[in-house]
């Protein structure tokens, strides 16, 4: 990608400023030190690492509070000073990646729970706060915060608000963006608002005055600094089951899918399809793979929760939809084993291989498109398509880890999924030029998901190089980025909030 | 003996103004490839700090960016010092999780760490606060220079042998520091009648030896050993966890396989009590609950025995979680006193979270099988007012059996 320019912008030198920064947070709370700002250029996806010391930021912040972070905020508009909000820095779009260096909020230290509402079913946190933390706090009370990425124990939540995140359990009981009732946010100019469903903290559905609160799901720091959010709890479901069901083919295993979108079971945690693909990837020697016979091509995952009665019920129903579909149950060593260690098997560095069968250490990253029913097998398999194209060409450096197809909407099973191919890709032996075929490849997986009717991304984010273009050109053509052009710049009229990203500085 | 996670690469120091070795940047770029940060809620340094400079990811990322020209070696003094040692991170990652047999690599924090310190000590750059550890350090090595009879003066009347089949090795921690420890660990074992020897002049373990002057450690690792095979050893009890991981961890690593076989003091009583060779003839009527040591329980993998013992002891009402729980606590200490030494507020914060979190299970009396638990949690116990009591496993056994300590 062409280097941005942003001379026009006329930032400050944010090296002038740290002590007024130490003023406002303490100096203990001010990291200047290379290391420092080196381990926080980089968030999940891969990282362009022969570029590591163009993206480094210039000083780390740790607020503790919103004052302090409205402070900062006033300080840095004053001086145009580029900001960067970073949660977990566990994105997998780049959003806490700094495209113009600057001031690295690192949001972690702002992780107290500030209230527990169990008569109204609230929980008021910071936005440094994790998920599965908050749970633990939340089950003393026979609550639970049902937002379940496969980052659970990772990532926080203002960065599942700044990514608009998908929830693994979302079918069942929502994405964060229907979780959140209303938060707290400090603007560019260090104004702090509240922006909810109409005026009210708790209330989960208002018709008064715009929807300002879904305008940051999806942000990526580039509107505001969330400081602290109330979230809908639900009630801990009495049971969990967890089921698989092989399949001979991939078609039979995609026509079971779709049986079981629109049997209106509403005990529903997911529907998880792994493809060929995955399959063949999770058998290569994964320590936590449970064998599966050789007739398994295809496997597809129904989880379930609620009472006993329910559950009871779903299984029962859909072990019978299941089987007239032609899929065999695998057993519970099976469900469970896969199902309890969903959080922590994804990234295997050494779990990669070049043509010759050779490990070869590389780093994991996840498209996340979303994906109408009826596309799916052209989509997935095109998907492949392209990547083993990379993967042939460039032996060593890529490698294709298999599809996963899940339930993509929010309280529904049905209509669009996310359809996610897994690519390695090895960042030690990056070259700028196999960087570009990197965004090449991208580029043409997000064109295959505009083109078939979907969507580049349902949980991460699209304002990666290599989709942001496919992203511009054609997914938002139709006016609606220039009107993201035009909130940004009301928003933030000197271009101080995470600088770049969306290529919004075309704003200006 | 194979020992998966040693990386003899880690022997070559990193310096100043050269470059970081293939393999060196490599391992750090593991960690960094996954970046996921699993294991970081769970590191007790970044409960309390919340800053991800000191966690696994950091300490691996910061190496990963000095070799590729980002960091700055001066600059870097105080990166390795707030890492406890605990291994969490090590246990809670998927690159040993799922990887680790089959591609015979683990990720080894608490060794990369201790490799760091000491090749920044060996530059001259050392963290704030270590003259207090160069104090302790001293301290240690003149105990080894001094007179035999200090070393040994914790057994004054115990009519201990200085040979025999089996010998309890008792380390200056707690030889000084805590010698209630390793005199009820030797009245037990005489009331059960185990015949049993100690060393004439056990040598220095000191972790924060280890960390800042290896040379000078390993000598006195391998003296041990030496001594310990001529005193008749084939059993060696350790009284200590963090010298029980030196043992069982890092003496192979320079001494080859070990002549006699280690066992940890909670083991070999756990064997007597099964064995009938003890008796108890009073109860303890206590709410207890049970802290892990990090060094037993997380570099060591060694948790059960400490339960089955809590489990025998009369009267004694007990909530115990599970140890894969315990992994995100700490007292505060650390397994090298290096980071209670050089961050005592946050060492505190990590002790009072979890004393508080004893004291939610309904505990009175918060048992332990460490002595710098003892002594960390005993200190923020005072400080914070906390009501629960840290008693030392031993003492209880020893209590129930009528033996007075
Ligand atoms: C192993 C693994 C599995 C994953 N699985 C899923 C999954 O199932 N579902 C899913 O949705 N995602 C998943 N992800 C991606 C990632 O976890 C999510 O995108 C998550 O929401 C990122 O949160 P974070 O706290 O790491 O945010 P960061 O990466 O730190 O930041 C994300 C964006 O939000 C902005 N931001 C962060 N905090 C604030 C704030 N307080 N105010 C304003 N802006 C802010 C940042 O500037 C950035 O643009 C996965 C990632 C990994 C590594
Ligand atoms: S130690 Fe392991 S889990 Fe933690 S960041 Fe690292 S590689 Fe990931
Ligand atoms: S060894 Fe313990 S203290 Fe050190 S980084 Fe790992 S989890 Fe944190």
């Amino acid at each position: 990608m062409s280097k941005i320019d942003f001379s026009k912008f006329h930032y400050g030198n944010v090296a002038d400023h740290i002590e007024e920064l130490e003023d406002i947070v303490g100096k203990e709370n001010v990291m200047t030190g290379m290391h420092d700002r080196a381990i926080r250029a980089a968030s999940c996806a891969p990282f362009p690492m022969q570029r590591w010391e163009d993206h480094i930021p210039d000083v780390v912040v740790l607020p503790g509070d919103t004052d302090e972070v409205s402070e900062v905020m006033k300080l840095a508009n004053k001086y145009r000073l580029p900001v960067v909000p970073r949660g977990a820095g566990c994105g997998l779009a780049d959003g806490a990646f700094p495209l113009n260096k600057g001031i690295c909020l690192d949001m972690k230290r702002m992780a107290e729970i500030l209230e527990v509402d169990d008569i109204n079913r609230t929980v008021t946190v910071q936005p440094g706060v994790n998920m599965q933390e908050l749970n633990k706090v939340l089950a003393k009370v026979g609550m639970y915060y049902p937002d379940d990425p496969a980052s659970y124990g990772t990532a926080v939540i203002g960065g599942r608000i700044g990514t608009n995140g998908w929830s693994v359990a979302g079918a069942g009981s929502g994405h964060p963006a229907n979780l959140v009732c209303s938060m707290e946010v400090v603007l560019p100019d260090g104004q702090i608002v509240r922006v909810g469903k109409g005026g009210s903290k708790k209330c989960r559905n208002s018709s008064a005055g715009y929807r300002m609160l879904e305008l940051f799901f999806g942000h990526q720091g580039t509107l505001g600094v969330v400081t602290e959010a109330v979230l809908d709890c639900a009630p801990k479901p009495e049971v969990e089951f967890p089921s698989y069901f092989g399949f001979s083919s991939y078609d039979a295993a995609y026509k079971a899918l779709f049986q079981l979108g629109i049997s209106g079971i509403k005990s529903v945690v997911n529907y998880i399809m792994f493809d060929d693909e995955k399959i063949d990837f999770l058998r290569r020697d994964d320590d936590a793979f449970i064998p599966l016979p050789e007739t398994v091509k295809c496997v597809v995952m129904a989880t379930f929760a609620g009472t006993e009665g329910e559950v009871l019920a779903a299984r029962k129903k859909s072990l019978s939809i299941m089987k007239a579909a032609g899929g065999h149950y695998l057993g519970e060593e099976q469900a469970w084993g896969d199902w309890a260690t969903r959080h922590d098997r994804y990234h295997l560095a050494v779990h990669c291989r070049n043509k010759a069968g050779q490990v070869v250490t590389m780093s994991w990253h996840c498209e996340d498109n979303c994906m109408i029913h009826s596309e799916l097998p052209e989509f997935t398999h095109g998907l492949h398509k392209i990547v083993k194209k990379y993967v042939e060409k460039y032996d060593g450096i890529f490698d294709d880890a298999g599809c996963f197809i899940y339930t993509g909407g929010p309280y529904r099973t049905w209509g669009d999924y996310l359809a996610e191919v897994d690519v390695f890709i090895n960042e030690l032996a990056m070259t700028p030029e196999l960087w570009e075929r990197w965004l090449d490849m991208k580029r043409e997986i997000a064109e295959l998901a505009v083109e078939l009717g979907g969507s580049i991304s349902i949980c991460h984010g699209a304002c990666r190089e290599g989709d942001i273009d496919v992203l511009i050109d054609k997914e938002l053509a139709d006016g609606q980025f220039d009107l993201m052009k035009r909130i940004k710049k009301m928003f933030d009229p000197n271009n101080i909030m995470n600088p770049g990203k969306y290529n919004l500085h075309l704003a200006y | 003996m194979e020992i998966l996670s040693y990386k003899d690469f880690y022997e070559e120091p990193v310096k100043k103004d050269a470059p970081v070795s293939e393999e060196l940047t490599k391992d750090c770029y593991n960690v960094f490839a996954c970046r996921h940060k699993f294991c970081r809620e769970w590191c007790p340094d970044y409960v309390e700090e919340r800053n991800e400079s000191y966690t696994s990811y950091g300490v691996h990322t910061s190496t990963l960016a000095l070799a590729c020209g980002n960091a700055s070696l001066p600059e870097m003094k105080n990166e390795f010092i707030h890492c406890l040692e605990c291994g969490q991170c090590e246990l809670k990652c998927p690159n040993t999780m799922f990887g680790g047999d089959f591609y015979h690599y683990a990720t080894t924090t608490v060794d990369l760490v201790r490799k760091m310190r000491r090749d920044l000590h060996a530059q001259g750059i050392d963290y704030d606060g270590f003259d207090e550890v160069q104090q302790v350090i001293d301290e240690h090595l003149a105990h080894d220079a001094g007179p035999d009879e200090e070393l040994t003066s914790w057994a004054a009347g115990l009519d201990l042998p200085l040979a025999g089949e089996t010998m309890m090795f008792v380390d200056y921690y707690n030889a000084f520091q805590t010698r209630e420890v390793p005199i009820a660990a030797a009245k037990i074992l005489k009331a059960a009648g185990v015949e049993f020897g100690i060393l004439k002049h056990p040598h220095v373990t000191t972790g924060e030896l280890y960390e800042t002057d290896e040379d000078k450690w390993v000598e006195a690792a391998k003296k041990n050993v030496a001594d310990l095979k001529a005193a008749g050893a084939k059993t060696v009890i350790l009284v200590n966890p963090h010298e029980y991981s030196y043992f069982i961890k890092e003496y192979p690593r320079y001494c080859g396989t070990l002549p006699f076989e280690v066992v940890y003091i909670t083991d070999y009583v756990n064997d007597l009590i099964k064995a009938d060779k003890i008796a108890f003839v009073k109860p303890y009527n206590k709410n207890v609950t049970y802290h892990d040591p990090c060094s037993l329980n997380k570099l060591c993998g060694n948790y059960q025995a400490p339960r089955e013992i809590i489990a025998a002891l009369p009267g004694t009402h007990a909530d115990v979680e599970k140890p894969i729980l315990q992994w995100k606590y700490c007292c505060g200490n650390g397994v090298s006193g290096a980071f209670r030494k050089a961050l005592p507020d946050v060492a505190y914060k990590i002790g009072v979270r979890r004393l508080r979190h004893a004291n939610d299970v309904g505990a009175e009396v918060l048992l332990l099988a460490c002595p710098h638990c003892k002594d960390m949690f005993a200190e923020t116990k005072t400080k914070s007012g906390i009501n629960i009591e840290p008693v030392h496993i031993l003492e209880v056994v020893a209590y129930c059996m009528g033996i007075e300590v």
